[in-house]
């Protein structure tokens, strides 16, 4: 009931922002560190394929890469903008994700329930 | 505070601990701006803080003080005869401090205190609404 395939995105997801906060987390905390290249999460494009071709989303793991665009004098590339428009559209994607989680809890504890 | 269910907050924590310590060493070097000393001892030598990232490449270590690197003890020499700490050309030794890159230093270091402090909000939210995860039913 709960390893179906719309539940296990949905922890992919999770787990994959979670990861990406984390690491925008980092990367705000090293906005002036010499020689730092921005940290970025990607899983998307790894769980659509996932989903579309039916092989099992739980294989998905989020992969940290690190930024190619231009640095700064001090070699750091990171965009103070960019990671916080980031931040704010992770974290409502994170809550988005836990309320697709939670009507998929209330459908099965109203299961339980007996529909009562 | 360095693990755990809430790394995010952590991180944050440790980017706001480097901004504190680099406003610390920028008023350091603002309030020791005009310290007179004798033309044989050393100028106040300014500090700048060297940030470092712990565990580069992990994507959620977090950033540290990696060192502090000291200005000049050189200074500047001006000609001051009435100043008490004189010598016997009437020469006194200042720090060699800009006042205008010291205070550029403070907006950079204020900006990036502020925006680990906004991290801390948005994590805390987003955490808050996966504490709730179950409570509805």
């Amino acid at each position: 009931m709960l390893d179906d395939v719309a539940s296990s995105a949905v922890r992919v997801a999770l787990k994959g922002l979670a990861q990406r906060q984390r690491v925008i987390a980092d990367n705000i905390a090293n906005v002036e560190t010499p020689r730092f290249l921005a940290g970025r999460v990607q899983f998307e494009d790894a769980l659509r394929t996932a989903v579309e071709d039916g092989t099992s989303p739980q294989e998905v793991t989020p992969e940290v890469a690190r930024s190619l665009e231009p640095t700064r004098e001090n070699g750091n590339n990171v965009n103070l903008d960019h990671e916080t428009l980031t931040h704010m559209d992770t974290v409502l994607r994170y809550q988005t994700m836990l309320k697709a989680l939670d009507s998929k809890y209330s459908l099965l504890r109203s299961v339980i329930r007996g529909g009562a | 505070m360095s693990g755990g269910p809430f790394r995010a907050i952590g991180i944050a924590s440790t980017g706001v601990t480097v901004y504190r310590k680099w406003l610390d060493a920028v008023s350091d070097n603002i309030s020791n701006l005009n310290n007179a000393t004798t033309t044989a001892g050393e100028a106040f030598r300014e500090r700048f803080v060297i940030a470092q990232a712990v565990d580069y490449g992990s994507g959620n270590g977090g950033v540290q003080v990696g060192g502090i690197e000291l200005g000049s003890a050189e200074g500047r020499l001006v000609h001051e005869p009435d100043h008490p700490l004189a010598d016997e050309n009437g020469y006194v030794r200042y720090p060699d401090i800009d006042l205008g890159s010291q205070m550029s230093q403070l907006m950079m270091a204020q900006r990036g205190y502020q925006a680990n402090l906004s991290v801390v909000d948005r994590a805390y939210d987003a955490y808050q609404a996966a504490l709730q995860l179950g409570r509805n039913s």
